[in-house]
């Protein structure tokens, strides 16, 4: 699609802008969602449009489209000029320049393009039965997905970089329900890869139902100041809401509670906290970001001590400073803003086995609900909702429910005082992460 | 191709040929909207963007499976494409039966639009964004920082199907989000304010954001003194309108019936048995004139209705799509909504709301020896199955010997639907409806939540202190 990128940039200049990035995207895409061993959905999409980037006057206007004809792209250009026309001046709006050299790595896998409809379906029936085969008191399997993506990025800017890749990635979910005496609880696991080959989907169904299988007969618990074992699904969407306080951005517009702490202890001594765009198995890596810089390693959190933040071009001329290679979007509909790529969070391990021993009375935490609307990245004061098992005398006891789970972020993560040896990725924002062990943590209960 | 130069023969045939390998129900979906969308931020007008989105859907059901296929390309090659890619998904069946298209139905007219949004002049539009800024930064010298963003969209949807209906909606939709930030000392606390509708820019004026930023800003300044909140049981007072998001979360998609058909929402075979205290009615409803959930018809061309899904405290109606209506055996409650053409329909709640009751609100305060106020909720979650729900509270109140005294901060709702409708146990005549985006599956569609206000006679508070 570069005669279009090429095409919107050119016209946009002709028409008196100073600078223009056009980013155009073409994809296609499958779901398959099954239900009781047969297929109950199947999406097949094409998609394609353009987004266009301009400066004028000194002010930034977006606008895209889907239509890609030829009087679509006038009516592009011309959006795009009337939202600057409405916008503020800005001197740190610049695009980037092209990069000397690229990052060679491939994010595309011709496997996944020569899968057919039906191996994808029998992928997502044997999640499902996995969930069924795991425990009987799964009654229910409410979602099991199997998706998949295959895009072409084009980029083309006034300032010379012009570039293109295309990625492919597929996964499967499921959410099991599990039913005994008049309870019910569930579970979600995910799977993921660049090929069907990549996925397990025996561990994905298995896992779904266990998890809703062991909080069965969950009670309330009395409320308490104990150890609490984030598991790995918990401690990722954690660090997915944190990671919104440690882009520049944030930081820049007084809404990031990380804003003066940079060089200080913010973190147990455990903990480091990387962001890595070229992990090779990071779903979220490319050789570069949404405003073609290139992407690369960052580190956030080190030993626990902070050492910076995330950076798109414009967050980084305001601090003067390089980019990270963190601009996002959401698709060609959206500006570039800044996040996260694959985020990791590293240290020193301890067998999980030895931190459920270590715990006199805690909780594993294997399910949090609320953490995006219960946790401010603001303020950083956080209260969400739990659901888990008690640990006591250095054992996995009886499961619980409706507990209360709150404190400050960064009070918690300075009493990190381990982590497990059970890392792995959780695709939802692709993080790396093991179990995480915090000690001194406020539970709500009776 | 253009939006209006999709035409009955061409619908008609894509229908067919999705048919063509069976099925007992195909439909095409055409989209179109416009929309632009202005935020201020520090002070800035800096993110300013138009968008326009074209395209269509064909979807096709065969013994309960729903197979969908989506093109942003709209040309009939694209659409025969689509076509044959529903077609030809794996299954055995006999051919289906399309009916010819009647004449097409629009029903304009329900939720009239006084100012189209796109005549009025960028300018007067952002004039709004600043006047918020000002206004919340004038009304507390503790207010640091001031978000602000309008949001404008006009859909046009046609919609084909092979029971031989044709049906054109035209929606229009304005926004106004205000999001204050104070600050003194350490404490950071922030509030919010928004105001949506299905009409024009007539809803809104200077003034209108003028007031936004005074509650958002007010929020924000009273929550600076506000000390940790307790733990534990104890009676909680939601007020009106932003409370309504509790019914939605904890009970609401519960009613949903593609949860419901399958079992995993605590609420299926419950229709008829009590679900919620007597003195609880509540409903979802799409006919609101001009309200922010509202339509013409839903997203699978099925007019909108009010729909009574508690009655007195005993359940009696799930809100369905044709699909679950079906399943079911019952018809569609007029409940299919789409984010857009990209999106299959699933049953999506409109306006939902507890009915106003015979109280006054200071009676409830009055009569509440120790209580929680939740002034405004934060957002929250459910998982259906089980019905259990977890809420952050924006703005709380501690309520001691029936008065409201101390703002309490970092509160967090946590309970079941159904027990706490069962625990109401007043009701205010207060009702006011609020507006947000809700999401599911991956989609997010404008509902709006309301409630007057109420008293749960005992729910779990988690706090910090």
């Amino acid at each position: 699609m570069f005669e279009t990128t090429d095409a919107v940039v050119a016209r946009a200049l002709a028409r008196g802008a100073e600078g223009a990035e056009a980013y155009a995207e073409r994809g296609v895409s499958r779901r398959i969602k099954v239900y009781e061993q047969a297929v109950e959905q199947l999406t097949a999409a094409r998609r394609k449009g353009v987004g266009l980037r301009l400066l004028k006057d000194g002010a930034v206007g977006y606008a895209y489209t889907s239509d890609v004809a030829e009087g679509a792209l006038d009516e592009l250009v011309e959006g795009a000029l009337g939202a600057a026309g409405v916008a503020d001046r800005d001197e740190h709006a610049v695009l980037p320049l092209p990069a000397a050299v690229l990052p060679g790595l491939t994010v595309y896998d011709e496997r996944l393009t020569a899968a057919g409809d039906d191996d994808k379906i029998e992928v997502a029936l044997a999640v499902e039965q996995a969930a069924f085969d795991a425990d009987p008191r799964v009654k229910v399997v409410e979602d099991t997905i199997y998706a998949d993506s295959d895009t072409e990025i084009f980029l083309t800017s006034s300032t010379g970089l012009r570039g293109s890749f295309r990625e492919n990635h597929c996964y499967t979910f499921a959410y099991a329900v599990a039913e005994e005496d008049e309870g019910v609880e569930t579970g979600l696991s995910f799977s993921a890869g660049r090929a069907l080959d990549d996925l397990d989907p025996e561990r994905c169904g298995r896992e779904a139902a266990q998890r809703a299988c062991e909080l069965l007969g969950a009670t309330k618990c009395r409320s308490m100041k104990a150890t609490v074992v984030l598991d790995p699904f918990v401690a990722a969407s954690f660090f997915g809401v944190l990671s919104s306080a440690l882009t520049a951005e944030s930081v820049q517009k007084g809404r990031s509670l990380f804003a003066p702490l940079v060089g200080t202890t913010v973190a147990g001594p455990h903990v480091s906290l990387v962001d890595d765009g070229l992990h090779p198995d990071g779903l979220a890596s490319a050789p570069f970001d949404a405003e073609g810089v290139p992407c690369r390693r960052t580190v956030l959190i080190e030993d626990g001590v902070l050492r910076g933040f995330l950076h798109n071009t414009y967050t980084a001329h305001k601090a003067g400073c390089p980019s990270t290679g963190n601009a996002v979007r959401g698709s060609y509909a959206a500006a570039p803003m800044v996040g996260p790529t694959n985020l990791i969070l590293d240290g020193p391990t301890t067998p999980r086995d030895e931190i459920i021993a270590a715990v006199e009375r805690g909780v594993l935490v294997t399910n949090a609900v609320g953490v995006h609307s219960g946790a401010n990245p603001v303020t950083g004061h956080f209260s969400i909702g739990i659901n888990g098992l008690l640990i006591e005398d250095g054992r996995l006891t009886s499961p619980v429910r409706e507990v209360t789970l709150a404190g400050d972020i960064v009070g918690m993560l300075k009493s990190v005082v381990a982590l497990g040896d059970d890392a792995r990725w959780i695709p939802m924002g692709s993080i790396l992460t093991p179990s995480v062990v915090i000690e001194g943590m406020s539970i709500g209960g009776t | 191709m253009r939006f209006d130069d999709v035409e009955k023969p061409l619908l008609e045939a894509t229908i067919g040929r999705a048919l063509r390998a069976g099925g007992e129900f195909a439909e095409v979906f055409v989209e179109e909207r416009h929309s632009l969308s202005l935020s201020l931020d520090d002070g800035k007008i800096e993110r300013a963007s138009g968008g326009h989105d074209f395209g269509a859907a064909v979807r096709l059901t065969v013994a309960e499976r729903t197979y969908h296929a989506y093109t942003d390309d709209v040309t009939e090659a694209e659409l025969t494409r689509a076509a044959d890619a529903v077609a030809a998904a794996p299954r055995a069946a006999e051919p289906g039966a399309a009916l010819p298209l009647g004449d097409r139905r629009d029903d304009r007219g329900l939720h009239p639009v006084a100012r189209p949004p796109h005549d009025v002049a960028v300018d007067e539009k952002a004039a709004l964004l600043r006047v918020a800024d000002e206004t919340a930064r004038g009304h507390d010298a503790a207010v640091t920082q001031v978000t602000a963003a309008y949001v404008e969209g006009r859909q046009r949807v046609l919609i084909a199907n092979s029971l031989g209906e044709l049906v054109g909606d035209d929606r229009t939709r304005v926004r106004l989000t205000v999001n204050a930030v104070a600050r003194r000392g350490d404490v950071i606390q922030t509030g919010y304010e928004s105001v949506g509708k299905s009409m024009g820019f007539e809803i809104l004026d200077e003034e209108v954001a003028a007031g936004l930023a005074r509650t958002a800003a007010g929020k924000a300044v009273t929550m600076l003194d506000a000390q940790p909140a307790p733990s534990g049981p104890i009676a909680v007072v939601l007020a009106n309108g932003f409370g309504g998001t509790l019914f939605h979360e904890a009970c609401g998609h519960g009613l949903e019936a593609d949860a419901v058909v399958k079992n995993a929402s605590v609420y299926a075979g419950k229709l008829g048995e009590v679900v919620a205290s007597p003195i609880v009615t509540a409903y979802d409803d799409g006919t609101l004139p001009g309200e922010w959930g509202s339509a013409a018809f839903d997203d699978e061309g099925v007019p909108m209705q009010k729909t009574m899904v508690i009655e007195e405290g005993r359940l009696r109606c799930f809100l369905s799509d044709r699909l679950r209506a079906r399943k079911m055996g019952l018809s569609s409650t007029g409940n299919g909504r789409r984010q857009s053409f990209r999106h299959v329909p699933i049953p999506r709640m409109r306006t939902t709301y507890i009915a106003a009751g015979d109280a006054t609100p200071e009676e409830i305060i009055a009569a509440t020896d120790r209580g929680f106020y939740a002034r405004s909720l934060a957002g929250g979650q459910v998982e259906p199955a089980s019905g259990n729900f977890v809420f952050g509270v924006a703005e709380g109140y501690l309520i001691e010997r029936g008065s409201v005294t101390t703002p309490l901060r970092g509160a967090t709702l946590v309970g079941n639907g159904i027990e706490v409708l069962k625990s109401i146990d007043m009701i205010a005549g207060d009702l006011l409806v609020k507006t947000g985006m809700c999401g599911k599956d991956g989609q997010s569609v404008p509902v709006g939540t309301g409630q007057p206000t109420l008293r749960i006679s005992r729910m779990t508070v988690g706090g910090t202190a």
